[in-house]
């Protein structure tokens, strides 16, 4: 695809922002609301958290993927049933200013929910979504994107990709849908200068340079798998509190469980997310709960990150954004578990042998 | 029109109420007195607003805050709870423990912004029909005024209150080299703890991957000993470790801040842990710094490590303690309080829409219970589903029951090391919640304190609490 690009100021960037929300989508953008930076509907462009640096509290998938929606509703009358569908989430989207490992994070969603078996709420939604990328120009004590094969300034799910340059923005068209999104703006836009190409490449090193944690090799998936039994699970665990932080900040995690919100009249089949590291996650109704310890259902969480993958998907379900390790209640930091457990792995493999 | 509905009209556009409206109170009342009562009215052919739905329940000792709330969020405009006048409980102190509950319950809706116009209690007995009848009245005139229940405003673009900054002092600095004097007691202590014997385990904090963050460890070799540091990233309350140490040796060191050994006196109160398998080491502290800024509970605070605990370590040197005697409590002004009170002041409908939004963020994530100290629960209320108390939603339906039962099941028991307010991810100032109620708690029943034989204030009673809401 042709790309094509320009440089805005600030001043341009927030003017087309606006005009994108006078117009027929729903534009969302890191806001800050009682301090905290969170996703949310624009109303003003000036709401908007546009920064070099940094990230919103969590990532923007509650927009493709809601923490709580639902399926069909029911009413009862006399002996009748009545079952409605809900509304098809149909009105386009511009998820603006998100950082590059939550986008990623949005493909990672998209290998779940659009492969094989459809889910047509989220395909509609996904559909209608275009996404604004905001690269960035420093990275966080808790970022590694570069350890996990991504990058400040990845393109993957990207239709266009906003990088931080010299106090403005170099917009770079990466789909057909970013070049929609465009459209007429474009008019009074200044084109690049001509090493933009090379600058965007020089940050994309100054910040991996940044980040101060080894790379993880793709092959630790398999040692991880074929450590499902090792005993270090349960030591790496052992200061797991058991709440969700880390699944539900989490760019990549889309597990749900199903629950019927009801009175005796009428009710809704509803879809909320769900943790792993949740003791009823995986309690049957006998009582029997096959991941009974904590070790056991914190490998579950790294496993599904770094190991268990679909046919064709060559990449770790683990984004780096870093959010799990900068909010653990007990400190545990994923990167650090990983490199942990595959070295332990490893070592009891060399012992069985010897 | 309520304080609630004219910010709803203002928030959301709500239209106005139709003619002829009639409000829908659902009455949970006691089987024995109350609804024998209401049974009075209708064969003495007394005549009432047909507005109620009455919910038979035992005794109102039964009546946990949850039901109100899920009446409420299943649309009720109010509530009513009634039930025997006190020293005729059927299970003869029931009522008694459950006026306790509901004084709190009734301050912590206000303080949610709740118009209490919605929210009654009674005591009306088997023999009075004819008061049972004035209360449906009462009530439902009540209701009535305050309107139909408001849908949650949207609260987007709402600047929210400025509530005051965080004031105080804080503990004395230490300074480096103490700092590093402290931390080497620290490890040569817990190395000769384990070493003797005297503990299987010590509970303490080592550095994590983050800059200035220390992280908790369950440390049970001399190489583990070596890693122990102290310092303003020990932020996590260690308390909540505990248990899960005490499963591993038979005795647990447990490194303690003095804001912590209150939530241990809690887990002994309550028969959680046992003392003599714990050996309490208190340190100097220089206040913790979740973000950078000395945490408001730091901020009325020595810092000198609690003389009630085993060992005493200073930058001096280690000290044997354990005089069990309590400090007396510093004689400051909580920083907390100032907010508290800021919070009280707003017009009822804006502290609805101030928690409404906070509740709003929350994911759900249970990191409140998780960390908590004195959430020790095998299965928690919120995870049970026969049935379904809480529910699984994590929108408006379920996060506000959660919040709500959250801040009454540690009502009376809170201690306020703040560790939930810290790590909510969406910045619930949970900490205002608890403090609030412990506030509302000491005001209404007396302070706690760090005595293990005391009752949490929740499970007691005296026959002359006060009374005065119920009608």
């Amino acid at each position: 695809m042709d790309r094509t690009a320009w440089v805005l100021n600030e001043t341009e960037l927030r003017a087309w922002l606006q005009d994108l929300i006078a117009g027929e989508r729903t534009v969302v953008a890191p806001v800050a609301e009682d301090g905290v930076v969170v996703y949310r509907p624009l109303a003003a462009a000036g709401q908007a958290v546009l920064e070099p640096r940094g990230k919103a509290r969590w990532s923007p998938k509650e927009f493709l993927f809601p923490r709580t929606e639902a399926l069909y509703s029911y009413s009862f009358k006399g002996d009748a049933v009545a079952i409605t569908d809900p509304p098809r989430p149909e009105r386009p989207q511009v998820l603006f200013g998100v950082r590059s490992c939550d986008a990623a994070g949005l493909a990672r969603l998209d290998e779940i929910f659009l492969s094989g078996r459809t889910d047509p709420l989220y395909a509609a939604r996904r559909e209608a979504t275009t996404v604004v990328t905001a690269g960035c120009a420093a990275a966080d004590p808790e970022c590694f994107c570069t350890a996990v094969g991504g990058s400040p300034v990845g393109e993957e799910a990207a239709d266009l990709q906003l990088v931080p340059l010299d106090g403005g923005w170099l917009l770079r068209v990466l789909s057909g849908k970013g070049e929609a999104l465009v459209g007429e703006a474009a008019a009074g836009w200044s084109a690049p200068p001509a090493e933009s190409g090379e600058r965007v490449a020089a940050l994309e090193r100054e910040v991996a340079a940044q980040i101060g944690r080894n790379p993880v090799p793709q092959e630790w998936a398999k040692v991880l798998e074929g450590g499902f039994a090792s005993p270090s699970w349960d030591r790496l665990a052992a200061h797991c509190l058991g709440c969700s932080i880390c699944a539900y900040v989490c760019p990549s995690c889309s597990c749900f469980d199903m629950n019927h919100e009801a009175n005796a009249w009428c009710g809704e089949q509803c879809r909320s997310w769900d943790a792993c590291t949740f003791v009823p996650f995986t309690l049957h109704a006998s009582g029997h709960n096959p991941r009974a310890t904590r070790g056991g259902r914190y490998r579950q969480r790294v496993l599904h990150k770094f190991a268990f993958t679909a046919e064709g998907e060559a990449h770790f379900r683990c984004v780096g954004c870093g959010r799990c390790v900068a909010l653990c209640p007990a400190g545990l930091d994923i990167s650090q578990i990983v490199t942990a457990a595959a070295a332990a792995i490893q070592e009891e493999g060399a012992d069985a042998a010897r | 029109m309520s304080d609630l509905q004219t910010s709803a009209v203002r928030h959301a556009g709500a239209a106005a109420v139709p003619d002829g409206w009639q409000p829908q109170i659902v009455a949970l009342v006691c089987n024995w007195c109350t609804y024998t009562g209401a049974d009075m009215a209708g064969t003495t052919r007394l005549e009432y607003p047909a507005t109620v739905r009455m919910v038979r329940f035992p005794c109102t000792g039964r009546m946990s805050p949850l039901m109100i709330l899920r009446a409420f969020e299943q649309g009720a405009d109010g509530v009513l709870v009634s039930g025997c006048h006190p020293g005729d409980c059927h299970y003869v102190q029931g009522n008694l423990v459950a006026r306790r509950r509901f004084t709190i319950f009734r301050s912590l809706m206000d303080f949610l912004g709740i118009d209490l116009r919605r929210l009654h209690f009674a005591w009306v007995s088997a023999a009075e029909g004819h008061k049972w009848a004035r209360v449906v009245k009462d009530v439902s005139a009540a209701v009535t005024a305050a309107g139909p229940l408001p849908r949650p405003p949207a609260a987007d673009g709402w600047e929210g209150p400025a509530l005051p900054a965080a004031e105080g002092d804080g503990p004395e600095e230490i300074s480096a080299a103490d700092a590093e004097a402290l931390r080497d007691h620290l490890r040569r202590t817990a190395a000769e703890l384990l070493e003797s014997g005297r503990a299987g385990v010590v509970i303490g904090h080592r550095r994590g991957s983050l800059p200035g963050r220390l992280v908790p460890v369950m440390a049970a070799t001399a190489a583990e000993c070596r890693e122990l540091e102290w310092g303003e990233g020990a932020l996590n309350n260690l308390v909540t470790y505990a248990a899960t140490a005490l499963q591993r040796a038979e005795k647990a060191a447990l490194v303690v801040k003095a804001c912590e050994l209150h939530a241990l006196t809690g887990l002994i109160r309550e028969g959680q842990v046992a003392r003599e398998r714990l050996l309490l080491v208190g340190l100097q502290c220089p206040g913790v710094r979740p973000e950078g800024a000395l945490a408001a509970k730091c901020l009325g605070c020595s810092g000198a490590p609690h003389p009630a605990c085993d060992l005493l370590l200073t930058p001096a040197g280690v000290s044997e303690g354990g005089s069990g005697a309590a400090a007396p409590a510093a004689d400051t002004d909580d920083a907390r309080d100032r907010q508290i009170a800021a919070i009280e002041s707003l017009p009822a409908g804006e502290r609805w829409l101030y928690w409404q939004r906070q509740f709003a963020r929350c994911l759900r994530c249970y990191a409140c219970r998780a960390v908590c100290p004195l959430c020790y629960c095998s299965t928690c209320v919120a995870d049970k589903h026969r049935p379904q108390w809480v529910p699984t939603t994590i929108d408006a339906r379920g996060n506000g029951v959660w919040n709500v039962v959250r801040a009454m099941h540690l009502a009376g028991r809170c201690t306020g090391c703040d560790e939930c307010a810290r790590v909510c991810p969406a910045d619930i100032r949970l900490d205002l919640i608890n403090r609030k109620l412990a506030l509302e708690v000491e005001r209404h029943f007396g302070a706690a304190g760090l005595e293990p034989g005391e009752k949490a204030a929740l499970v007691d009673f005296r026959m002359e609490d006060p009374e005065e809401f119920i009608l």
